[in-house]
């Protein structure tokens, strides 16, 4: 069994068109949730040819939400702001997932190994990595399943009569 | 002595450290059109700072040179390096915030960055709605000050008309006309955004630089009709309404220019945008006039 991207890439995973809106991209969210039974706090963005165009996080989607003039009412404490976060948020949903996803994405090949992964994710910070051949996003790396990976990997390379773990408190 | 006192404006002994904001955009000099574009939307900013690889400033890129790109006729992966403007505008943080002002005005551009060691590096930007934060700081404070010395005082502050900071005129296009032509328009005359009007005449949208940037993102042609991107309705106001009140509007609407009419929408005087705000308060605000009067009459 080679240890690459391969082994530990999720299959099944949601993705966005660029032409959506963060509405729509919001209720993707929760659906992508509620099916995978994982937090998704990211999703890939594809073209119709299914090939990788940008990434939707929830970092994009706060950013879009926040008001322009945000750090102007620090200042003003007798600003009014019954229904401002409707309105942000009003805003926010009419915008296309295009306009405001990262692009400049970090990917992986199917065939990448997974200490190159782990490097990745450590010198980038990045949580999540697509896994894509000839353009198109074949799945998904979570740091979450890596690491599931490599506790498994880690035990089994116990010496014989290290094996009794820890105690619980 | 009050003309002494007079003279000393709201901001003096403030420093550029104060107002500026410290999250600089930036993006390198290979990053394309497309992402620029995409970074002033999502982190809604006027202007990105272009940077080589080690973070040296090369130049600025405005929603204006994107703008141009698309009037041109660039691809979207056009690199932007070759639509920036440079080399950019840099302060200190511990310059005064009146100098970097008359800076800013000499120079007309609507921002500065800031830098401290080494000196081609941005630790933060300046720009006319940071000021203005500050400005509502000084003047609030002010107020409070009005507030315990009767209300007479603060009625003297809530005086400021919007007719008296709003650039009088009104440029509009009708709805038919093309994307192009309203570009055009927009670059000639320094505008960030126009009225749109109906064949009737009758104020139908607003169509802003950011609206034509995500026409270009969105692959529309040039010669698009204006009425299929214009954001409406138009936000206006009366042009006796207050300063206060009509900064209150743009903030909450999130938005930095108010079209101003005389007594009914349909009848358009002129713009008040936030930098007209800003340059105003700087400058003659009567409120602060009126404190330090007051104070030294005392």
């Amino acid at each position: 069994m080679a240890d690459t991207a391969r082994e530990v890439m999720e299959t099944r995973f949601f993705t966005l068109t660029p032409q959506h809106t963060l509405g729509q991209a919001a209720r993707a969210f929760a659906e992508a949730s509620a099916a995978t039974g994982r937090r998704v706090f990211g999703m890939m963005v594809v073209d119709a040819q299914g090939r990788l165009v940008g990434m939707l996080s929830l970092y994009d989607i706060l950013l879009a939400i926040r008001p322009k003039h945000i750090h102007l009412w620090g200042e003003m404490q007798d600003l009014e702001l019954e229904g401002l976060l409707d309105r942000a948020c009003c805003q926010a949903a009419a915008l296309r997932v295009g306009d405001v996803m990262t692009t400049d994405l970090i990917t992986v090949e199917p065939d990448t190994h997974l200490l190159r992964v782990i490097d990745l994710m450590l010198k980038k910070h990045v949580r999540r990595l697509p896994v894509v051949e000839q353009g198109r996003l074949l799945g998904m790396v979570y740091l979450s399943r890596v690491f599931d990976y490599l506790l498994d990997r880690l035990t089994a390379a116990l010496p014989e009569g290290e094996g009794e773990g820890v105690h619980p408190a | 002595m009050l003309l002494r006192v007079d003279q000393k404006g709201v901001l003096t002994g403030v420093t550029v450290r104060e107002a500026m904001r410290r999250q600089v955009v930036a993006l390198l000099q290979t990053a394309t059109v497309a992402q620029a574009i995409r970074s002033t939307i999502k982190f809604k900013v006027n202007a990105l700072l272009v940077e080589a690889p080690d973070r040296r400033a090369l130049g600025v890129v405005s929603k204006t040179d994107l703008m141009g790109a698309y009037y041109a006729g660039l691809p979207l992966d056009t690199p932007l390096e070759a639509v920036m403007v440079g080399p950019p505008l840099f302060c200190r943080p511990e310059d005064s915030l009146d100098a970097a002002l008359e800076v800013m005005r000499r120079q007309r551009v609507h921002r500065l960055y800031v830098a401290e060691e080494p000196p081609e590096v941005a630790v933060g930007v300046l720009a006319y709605p940071d000021i203005v934060g500050v400005l509502y700081r000084f003047c609030h404070r002010c107020r409070r000050t009005l507030l315990k010395k009767g209300e007479r005082g603060l009625d003297l502050a809530n005086q400021v008309r919007v007719r008296e900071v709003m650039t009088p005129g009104v440029a509009s296009f009708p709805e038919n006309a093309r994307l192009l032509e309203v570009m055009e328009g927009l670059a000639s005359q320094r505008l960030a955004a126009v009225l749109i009007r109906s064949l009737q005449g009758r104020p139908v949208g607003v169509v802003s630089k950011t609206d034509l940037i995500l026409a270009y993102l969105h692959d529309l042609p040039p010669d698009t009709p204006v009425r299929e991107i214009m954001q409406r309705p138009v936000v206006a106001v009366k042009q006796e309404e207050t300063l206060e009140a009509a900064l209150r509007r743009m903030i909450f609407a999130d938005i930095h220019r108010l079209f101003v009419y005389r007594d009914q929408p349909e009848e358009m005087v002129g713009v008040l945008s936030l930098s007209d705000a800003a340059r105003f308060r700087s400058g003659t605000c009567r409120a602060c006039l009126a404190s330090r009067i007051k104070v030294g009459g005392s």
